[in-house]
């Protein structure tokens, strides 16, 4: 992550790389204030945990199985 | 630049200065903080920098009045630098600004109560976009930029002026995260360690005493460290609060947060809804989170070609790379689940041959030689709970939970 800063340029005007940070956060104002609302807690609940279930009914799955089943057809 | 005539910009200085001298007297922050916003360019900073460009002795003004006189040093740079400012030499501009900060700053030290916290905050912003701004000029010249840099090391001083056990110190954090904006920037993101050392370790810091819109900052901040140090459960405590407390109507920040915690949730087990990558734009994510509902290693791949310019700029490219034991395991368990629906006596032994063939459907060309070490790997990081039958090219699950649930913590912890 470290940048390297060149030496100065010779004759040709050299462009030189300034780093940027894509992801800069931006400034809260000076008084910024906010209530936590219900969006707040909203954001935070748009996750799910139980997701890795048993369901194999999905496209994938079923490709999946036919591809399988060939494999011991040829055995 | 507009015209003004020598009486309207003596009269415009003077101004200046009276509402300068007053906001101190008064210990009127506000008024202090509008005096001193070069980057918000407005208009009476701009007329006033006009006036000073047309006026060019105002320093003759500042003697004559006792006043006026008694914050002599600060005025003279500041005019300084609002007037290169205003005619676009960014790099004179920022030496002066570097030179009033300075001044500022002593003068901050002797006023013992924190009044002048805010007005402080504004000298902080100002000087680091002001010191981008100079390099930027620096680099378009062909010279190298170092404003940036030096711009550093006076916050680092102001940092050091906060840390005390007074009513200022609740400027730190603040000062802390534009340290952070310009480490970032500078790449330089080492130099964090010892200003979070600071404000972590040290007994006159309290966290919970500091502004809610800075802790957010900062945790945005040491999460993205931790990402980087792939420090997971670390970086998911961070990022989480700084996404619960963020303002909800900066969507720009929320995203950012989530930008970096979503590969964080990922590596944990976690996933994103689809509601949250559409509404925060997030589409990056889709083909990942699709490829490790579904175990499909091929879609894991394409996603992250895909993508792979935007992963490695913010840097989390490797964390996304390792889902991929992830994937495999979803896949492992899709075809013992499919096995278990024909042939359940024998469903909890993967024949290392099934494996292959469903690897090499999903374009993996492998020998068994390699798939037997994928799953040792998978067995070894808990993933997949069983053992090798390696004469009979088997692998035997475990008959319970030969699939363990991360639960929250990263593979293999």
């Amino acid at each position: 992550m470290a940048a390297t800063e060149p030496k100065a340029a010779t004759a040709e005007v050299v462009k030189v790389d300034l780093f940027e940070d894509d992801d800069e956060f931006e400034e809260f104002e000076i008084n910024e204030d906010w209530l936590e609302k219900e969006e707040v807690k909203e954001v935070s609940q748009q996750w799910e945990d139980d997701w890795d279930d048993d369901d194999v009914s999905d496209d994938f799955s079923r490709q999946l199985r036919k591809e399988l089943e060939n494999s011991s057809e040829k055995k | 630049m507009a015209y003004v005539s020598m009486g309207e910009a003596h009269r415009r200085i003077t101004e200046y200065l009276n509402r300068f001298c007053d906001a101190v007297s008064y210990q009127d922050s506000s008024t202090l903080c509008r005096l001193l916003s070069f980057s918000s360019n407005s208009p009476p900073l701009l007329s006033l920098a006009d006036a000073l460009n047309v006026f060019q002795d105002a320093s003759s003004l500042i003697r004559q009045s006792d006043k006026f006189s008694e914050y002599g040093e600060i005025l003279a740079h500041l005019f300084r630098s609002l007037q290169s400012y205003r005619v676009g030499n960014l790099v004179e501009a920022y030496l002066a600004f570097e030179k009033f900060a300075n001044a500022f700053v002593q003068e901050f030290r002797n006023w013992e109560s924190a009044w002048a916290l805010e007005a402080l905050y504004v000298v902080c912003y100002e000087i680091r976009v002001l010191a981008e701004k100079a390099d930027k000029e620096l680099t378009s010249n062909g010279k190298s930029p170092e404003k940036l840099k030096a711009a550093g090391s006076l916050l680092m001083k102001v940092f050091g002026v906060l840390a005390g056990k007074g009513p200022k110190r609740v400027g730190a954090l603040y000062v802390t995260c534009q340290l952070f904006k310009t480490y970032f920037k500078l790449g330089t993101v080492n130099l964090c360690r010892s200003v979070i050392r600071s404000i972590e370790t040290a007994r006159i810091f309290d966290f919970e005493e500091f502004p809610r819109r800075d802790k957010v900052t900062y945790m945005y901040y040491t999460g993205r460290l931790e990402v980087f140090n792939e420090n997971f459960p670390a970086a998911d405590t961070k990022l989480s609060y700084a996404l619960q407390y963020c303002n909800p109507k900066r969507e720009r920040n929320i995203r950012m947060i989530l930008k970096y915690l979503i590969p964080v949730k990922l590596s944990i087990g976690i996933i994103p809804k689809d509601e949250l990558l559409q509404k925060y734009n997030l589409h990056e994510y889709t083909k990942i989170v699709e490829a490790l509902r579904k175990g499909d290693l091929r879609l894991l791949r394409h996603a992250l070609q895909e993508h792979e310019d935007r992963f490695l700029r913010s840097g989390v490219y490797l964390v996304l790379e390792k889902l991929e034991l992830q994937v495999y395991q979803r896949l492992m368990k899709k075809i013992y689940i499919i096995q278990k629906q024909s042939d359940p006596a024998r469903a909890h032994q993967l024949k290392l041959e099934v494996i292959a063939k469903a690897l090499r459907w999903l374009e993996m060309d492998m020998d068994l030689d390699e798939v037997e070490c994928i799953m040792t790997i998978l067995i070894y990081k808990n993933l997949v709970k069983g053992y090798l039958a390696h004469k009979s090219k088997v692998v035997v699950l475990s008959k319970q939970d030969p699939f363990p649930k991360l639960n929250g913590k990263p593979v293999g912890s």
